[in-house]
């Protein structure tokens, strides 16, 4: 989970009743067996979910008068189709939120927030469309009233419309078209999940970007910005209560989509996501403005979740986070270094995932003979680079991080939204951290024999086009 | 920690609601901070007890200044090199025994001053610290890392073409510094990187170790404290013997007219444009109204540039403006991108709108509306104790009291729509300007709309 984090903030776009039950407060419990001598903050967090399905989360800190406010909606770049030419329609009406709905008109969502010292952005995955704002805690109410609106209300207006068309068209460019590295993970992602619903991108293909309508985006909009399909997660200096009464105030009123969860299991369905054996095994080679080499080895993935994916997590980590990684011993500050940079990555999806290494030559090296090496060591690695020492050094590095994602409103409000959002528990980080624990060095031993030494990859490399190499 | 920022937060929403409160209250909440004298070093240390993770920042008061003509570069790859080896361990026993603890740990380096941080769980604060002393007692600097360094540093600038962004920001540091004493690269060329050795990078280490000034900032649980003995004994940083502090005269620098440079990279799809200039020492000693100035023209989605650029003509993703400075001088920029077939249109619309301000043809609502968001979003610069500890970091760097911060929202609150606009004018007026568009060579063509212009090839900056 942590490196599908890490791996997600890569490659994303930047990005009641209560059912009779009363609000669900937890406390997690230290436990000296999982911490290796670390001791887990209690954590209060209060769960309420609306009549109309709408979950909201609070966890309060009163350390300073400020909130952090996330809206994940349950819409992305999955829910497009290249058939039906609607790639990068969910980033498109992430853009056109912020331009007026009917309550808060063209430029009053900004113009509000910002006067009370606020700001906003939000990003748009394969699997979310996110809002977030860092705003002092008197504009609470403000800010639920500007988010009810516009879940409601959004206006869609021409001019706004084709002005963001523009704008998007500048952030594809920046990054993707203008960047190599950029360019090279998308093509990654587009080969890996070909045929699925992630096999699309999420800023958008060009001629779908040009031809986007705006009653596609309505379409879009009428289907999935619905409070049945939101979960809002506010951390700062708020009370819960008065949270909860006005979430009733402002959200209650909206009306569920009634017809969302057939629409959504008719589109996440397990058959919409099974893997093409024929894109294994395969290399892509491309040119670009690149000096050096560029290239990704990308194996199968899994869904979030799963006890292999915690597994491929540790396994990520041990190969190449930090300079004592093995990876970058061995390829970048070793005494014989052939790489500039080299990552691994383990990017979890919610139905699907994928598994990968990619890197950057340094100058004077060449390709070709990177690769044999490479592929050759990607067979006897395993036994070298899965110590128990590694394995707790991994262990550690994922409890310090654990940590910093607890140290500021904004960091807390996305940790439990995306869990909240992947697992329907804001409070998995508690079994991620049970899990984390419980593996052992010959579980990724497997684990890493079975992907290095037994699976097939898909090869992507990009060299200079005005050179060869 | 808590106590402090929430005597902070509440002195400033005093302000903000206009009741002002007398200097005698910033000296109330200066005295939970608390400073210590570790045997002549001087520490400054926020408590904070939330999590069990300390934040350990050495500050040194020189930096790449210190470099001479036949060593550019040099402090930045010895504090870069620190960790490449000692005579009893190798690069690769360091980073494992300190990746093992969680612990983040580097050097950066700037003109001025240069600063080491360290993060990472308390429990391990001791042997963590113990290593990091023994990497500035016993740093060897091996050739052969260095010439790995070397090689990687010259691999990173040559690929610095794949982010057209960063380039352009490079580059245009550069230029905008033009005939400062900071305007080389702290990192140095590519041309310097080829003169690195073991024997420059140890006299650099043992300049810094004995001769700069040094203060610590932790912040952290209390018992982070523990570490007393270790800067004391094992840094060997104590007594009185270093006390230098970098300071730079020199004559003033300003354009008189605007300088253009259109600087070429091959097969570019889209124009970056930076225009900015250098802050002498008398344009810096107002930072709250520079923090303004930024605010209202590039501060956020209503700011007047993003709103001009972006909301209403579509031309960018993005535009952003700052002018800051350190202890003596400061820089101020513009920054953009636009495809290549408006890069002239999006100049000029920035030109405008800075001339609009100038000639106060702005609407005061919007003025008024981005002063209360710079006032509303102080609270969150004390959110996290490691970059509040950065910020007291850089008051004491700079010379100011720490009830500067305090005293923001009601500083900030008395500027009027006049005073900043003249501000926009005498920092952004497009006569004293630098003016950068980096991109494709067939964009030359339009640059020449602009004026008369410079043309360079982005290698020749690397």
């Amino acid at each position: 989970m942590k490196g599908h984090i890490v791996c997600l903030l890569a490659v994303m776009l930047w990005g009641c009743s209560h059912q009779g039950e009363a609000p669900k407060s937890t406390s997690v419990r230290p436990s000296p067996s999982l911490q290796n001598g670390y001791e887990l903050p209690k954590l209060t967090v209060f769960k309420k979910i609306l009549k109309n399905g709408l979950v909201v989360i609070v966890h309060e800190n009163h350390l300073l008068p400020i909130m952090s406010y996330y809206t994940f909606y349950d819409v992305g770049g999955r829910y497009e189709s290249r058939s039906e030419s609607t790639t990068g329609a969910t980033h498109f009406l992430e853009h056109m939120m912020f331009k007026g709905a009917k309550k808060y008109g063209p430029g009053l969502f900004d113009s509000q927030l910002e006067a009370l010292g606020g700001s906003t952005n939000a990003y748009t995955t394969f699997d979310d469309t996110v809002y977030h704002q860092e705003l002092p805690s008197s504009g609470l109410e403000l800010i639920m009233d500007m988010e009810a609106d516009r879940m409601a209300n959004l206006l869609l207006e021409e001019e706004a419309f084709e002005k963001e068309r523009a704008v998007i068209f500048e952030e594809r460019k920046m990054r993707y078209e203008n960047s190599p590295h950029g360019k090279l993970l998308l093509t990654m992602m587009q080969e890996v999940f070909k045929g699925t619903p992630y096999g699309g991108s999420v800023i958008g293909d060009e001629i779908d970007l040009k031809n986007l309508t705006r009653s596609q985006l309505q379409d879009f909009f009428k289907k999935y910005y619905a409070p049945n399909n939101a979960i809002i997660v506010i951390v700062g200096d708020v009370d819960h209560e008065k949270v909860f009464a006005l979430a009733e105030q402002k959200f209650g009123v909206l009306q569920a989509n009634s017809e969302l969860a057939a629409l959504k299991k008719s589109k996440d369905g397990a058959a919409s996501y099974l893997w093409d054996d024929k894109i294994f095994g395969r290399s892509i080679r491309s040119k670009g403005t690149n000096p050096t080499p560029l290239f990704y080895f990308a194996y199968k993935g899994e869904p979030l979740g799963t006890r292999r994916a915690f597994v491929m997590d540790i396994l990520a980590a041990m190969l190449g986070t930090g300079s004592s990684s093995y990876f970058n011993q061995k390829y970048v500050k070793g005494q014989k270094p052939t790489l500039n940079s080299i990552s691994v990555g383990n990017y979890n999806l919610k139905y699907s995932g994928v598994f990968y290494i990619g890197g950057e030559l340094l100058q004077k090296q060449y390709l070709k003979r990177f690769e044999k090496e490479f592929q050759a060591d990607l067979k006897q690695l395993c036994p070298k680079a899965i110590t128990e020492r590694a394995l707790q050094k991994a262990k550690n590095q994922f409890m310090v991080s654990y940590f910093n994602e607890l140290s500021g409103n904004d960091d807390l409000a996305s940790f439990l939204g995306v869990r909240e959002s992947a697992f329907g528990d804001y409070n998995y980080y508690v079994k991620e951290l049970e899990t984390y624990h419980a593996i052992t060095r010959d579980e990724v031993l497997n684990v890493c024999s079975d992907i290095m030494e037994n699976s097939k990859y898909l090869y992507l490399s990009m060299v200079d086009g005005d050179a060869t190499n | 920690m808590s106590t402090f920022t929430k005597i902070l937060i509440m002195f400033t929403l005093l302000n903000l609601s206009g009741m002002l409160l007398g200097a005698s209250r910033a000296g109330d909440f200066t005295k939970d901070i608390k400073k210590f004298d570790w045997n002549g070093l001087e520490v400054t240390w926020l408590q904070d007890e939330r999590l069990p993770l300390y934040h350990v920042l050495i500050y040194f008061a020189d930096g790449a200044l210190s470099d001479d003509s036949h060593g550019k570069g040099v402090t930045n790859a010895m504090f870069s090199l620190l960790d490449a080896g000692t005579r009893r361990y190798t690069q690769k026993d360091i980073s494992e025994n300190l990746e093992y603890f969680g612990v983040d740990y580097g050097g950066n380096v700037t003109h001025e001053y240069s600063t080491y941080s360290i993060s990472g769980p308390v429990k391990d604060i001791v042997p963590t610290m113990k290593q990091i002393c023994h990497l500035f007692r016993e740093a060897i600097f091996p050739e052969q890392e260095i010439k790995r360094e070397v090689r990687q540093a010259e691999s990173t600038i040559q690929s610095m073409i794949n982010n057209q962004g960063a380039l352009a920001s490079h580059i245009f540091r550069e230029l905008s510094l033009q005939g400062s004493p900071y305007d080389y690269p702290v990192a140095g060329k590519l041309k310097d990187l080829k003169k690195l050795n073991t024997k420059s990078l140890l006299l650099k280490l043992d300049y810094f170790n004995k001769n700069v000034k040094k203060k610590i900032y932790i912040s952290g649980p209390e018992r982070g404290l523990i570490i007393r003995e270790i800067i004391n004994e094992e840094c060997g940083w104590k007594g009185p013997g270093s006390t230098f502090e970098r300071h730079m005269d020199y004559a003033p620098v300003m354009r008189e007219k605007p300088r253009i440079v259109f600087v070429s990279v091959p097969k570019a799809n889209q124009a970056q444009i930076r225009m900015g200039r250098f802050l002498n020492k008398e344009e810096i000693k107002n930072p709250e109204m520079l923090d303004l100035v930024s605010n209202f023209l590039g501060g956020g989605f209503t700011s007047l540039l993003m709103r001009a650029v972006r909301s209403k003509e579509g031309l960018t993703y993005n535009v952003s403006a700052f002018a800051a400075g350190q202890k003596e001088y400061g820089r101020s920029a513009i920054s953009s991108f636009t495809k290549n077939d408006t890069v002239i249109t999006l100049t000029e619309v920035v030109r405008n709108t800075l001339g609009q301000v100038e000639k106060q043809e702005f609407n005061v609502a919007d003025f008024e509306r981005m002063k209360s968001n710079l006032i509303g979003s102080h609270p969150f610069a004390f959110e996290k104790s490691s970059a509040l500890l950065t910020q007291l970091a850089m008051l004491d760097h700079s010379g100011h009291p720490y009830s500067k911060l305090a005293e923001f929202p009601a500083v900030v609150q008395k500027f009027g729509p006049n005073e900043t606009a003249k501000a926009v004018h005498d920092i952004f007026d497009w006569n004293r300007q630098t003016i950068l568009i980096l991109g494709d060579e067939t964009l030359k063509k339009k640059v020449k709309d602009l004026g008369e212009y410079e043309s360079r090839f982005y290698k020749d900056f690397l």
